[in-house]
């Protein structure tokens, strides 16, 4: 979760595992728009010595569409390369890294940056940008929130600035009981194999993820290129999504212990809402799905208007929701939210409506202005915050709770009001906040990764 | 390129503590210095280059060749005969 380890094929491959895809106008630079998309899931701070690296033979890319066919018309693309500094020791660093371009780093990594507009033409903004090193903790990477972060933020000009590096996870979710057959801490008294009520664990605290950050003018992402204004103008909305790509056939060299790539790239991992392919593509599916442009996503709408979810919950609850129980029509409230965007009239003054093209796309109406996070709401539109989730998505967003109440049942009003969504419907959640590193209030916003040293490991349980 | 040492490691060591408030001010200036990054490779010209040839179909001839980032498929079936004949002159597995 939200896309980590989501599929079969792509579990196997966490070096191009899209983790999460947040889209947000940027608070403190509300004329534009920050589109952050994470990779290499669940990484143990004190996993070296080959500590975690973005992949040089991936291509990473962030898409937005802008015209309302769900297909890309501005893509940014990421290509890494590693240097070995110091080929005869087995050490990451020979010293204290002092600095992002200190040679104690045995093994550092670079990138460019390029942009692709919809006919193809493409134009590198950057390359031979620095990424700054992992955190290994005080005698490798001394003061890393101070010396490393603002140092790896580059502009680009323009007003554009991108990131990429380690950072520390920003989602939060109760791992281990979501999978313990949808086991909901706080509210477990009622499972179907009951315990007594816990508080929620937040599975993802102390870990780090790979982050590809980007900041551009709002202007640079709009079809006509101006910076709307009117939050019911269809022009005003943009959906985003990222993927990675591998080259579709590797040959291992014996001589050099290593694999070459050949061919083209192929997509093999690919986000826009949280969860979708987790939790709404069946397993057999999801691999082709993470293949796949989100144009293709009619193939799997079936899969959002009768989501497996909904019909689990009344069955591990047993009486707790008999209203969604009984709900047979297709969910319309999820299409709306997940496929299409929501159109005007369904919430007063508000619609991020992207046309009738079944996508799953991080949709963003970039007129929304931005909400002072001190007063945001993490429950975004169905807090009343309507600069949040699934208005894009804000680091800071609860998406584990809003989706569940969604699936839940809470949302069908919005698009059938003969349905009375069960009382639990608006309670659910699986008890957990953010206890990983606090999130920063300027770009690149997620927190300072946890540092392998500083870390303590998790406690043994059975 | 460094070598090891117990005395580079304690002088980084001193030396980051020295640099601390230089990277502080001038964070720009660090990230403006971009190092000689070498960039992703590229397909060559000429593609002298390992390639992969991937017969999808002998019977049809398909044949996809795989080189740098590119692919290109021909329908040859004098050529997937010929790798076909050699696939099959290999020992059974």
């Amino acid at each position: 979760m939200s896309s980590h380890r989501e599929a079969p094929e792509i579990s196997k491959d966490p070096v191009a595992d899209n983790t999460d895809v947040y889209a947000f106008v940027s608070p403190d630079r509300p004329d534009t728009v920050t589109l952050i998309a994470n990779y290499i899931p669940l990484q143990k701070p004190d996993g070296g010595p080959n500590f975690y690296e973005f992949g040089d033979d991936v291509l990473y890319e962030i898409h937005v569409s802008n015209r309302g066919d769900a297909r890309a018309d501005v893509t940014y693309q990421f290509r890494f390369h590693t240097l070995i500094r110091n080929p005869n020791t087995f050490l990451y660093n020979t010293g204290p890294i002092t600095s992002i371009t200190d040679k104690a780093w045995n093994r550092p990594q670079f990138y460019s940056v390029t942009r692709v507009d919809r006919s193809g033409s493409s134009r590198t903004l950057a390359s031979g940008l620095t990424v700054p090193p992992v955190n290994i903790g005080p005698r490798s990477t001394p003061d890393y929130a101070s010396r490393y972060t603002s140092a790896a933020v580059h502009d680009l000009g323009g007003g554009r600035r991108v990131f990429a590096g380690q950072r520390a996870e920003g989602f939060f979710v109760d791992l281990g009981s979501i999978f313990d057959l949808g086991t909901l801490r706080p509210f477990q008294h009622l499972h179907l194999i009951p315990s007594a009520d816990a508080v929620g664990v937040n599975g993802t605290q102390g870990l780090n993820v790979h982050t590809i950050a980007l900041q551009v003018p709002i202007t640079d992402l709009t079809r006509d290129g101006r910076r709307p204004s009117d939050v019911m103008s269809a022009r005003s909305v943009i959906g985003a999504w990222a993927s990675a790509s591998r080259q579709r056939t590797k040959v291992h060299d014996s001589q050099t212990g290593r694999w070459s790539g050949h061919g083209p790239f192929q997509q093999v991992s690919r986000l826009g809402n949280p969860l979708f392919n987790e939790v709404i593509v069946p397993m057999s599916r999801k691999d082709r799905w993470n293949s796949v442009d989100p144009d293709d996503d009619k193939a799997f709408a079936n899969c959002v208007l009768h989501p497996e979810l909904a019909g689990l919950l009344p069955v591990l609850y047993p009486g707790v929701f008999p209203n969604l129980a009984g709900y047979k029509k297709p969910r319309a409230d999820l299409a709306a939210v997940l496929l299409t965007g929501i159109p005007s009239g369904v919430v007063p003054g508000f619609q991020n409506f992207t046309g009738t093209v079944q996508a799953d796309m991080l949709r963003l109406n970039v007129a929304v202005p931005p909400t002072d996070p001190a007063k945001a709401n993490p429950l975004g539109l169905i807090g009343g915050d309507a600069a949040g989730f699934p208005n894009g998505r804000r680091v800071f967003d609860d998406v584990v709770t809003v989706e569940l109440r969604a699936v839940a049942g809470a949302t069908i009003p919005l698009v059938d009001k003969t349905f009375t969504p069960d009382a639990a419907a608006a309670a659910v959640q699986d008890g957990t906040s953010n206890t990983n590193a606090p999130y920063l209030s300027t770009f690149p916003y997620l927190g300072t990764p946890a540092g392998g040293f500083q870390t303590t490991p998790g406690t043994p349980a059975t | 390129m460094n070598k090891p040492s117990r005395r580079g490691f304690l002088a980084a060591a001193g030396a980051g503590a020295a640099a601390v408030g230089a990277a502080s001010v001038a964070p720009k200036a660090a990230a403006a210095a971009r190092p000689d990054a070498g960039q992703p490779a590229v397909p060559r010209s000429g593609h002298t280059e390992p390639l992969v040839a991937y017969v999808r179909d002998a019977h049809t001839g398909e044949v996809a060749v795989l080189v740098g980032e590119q692919e290109v498929v021909v329908h040859d079936h004098d050529l997937a005969a010929r790798i076909a004949r050699v696939a099959r002159s290999l020992p059974a597995s």
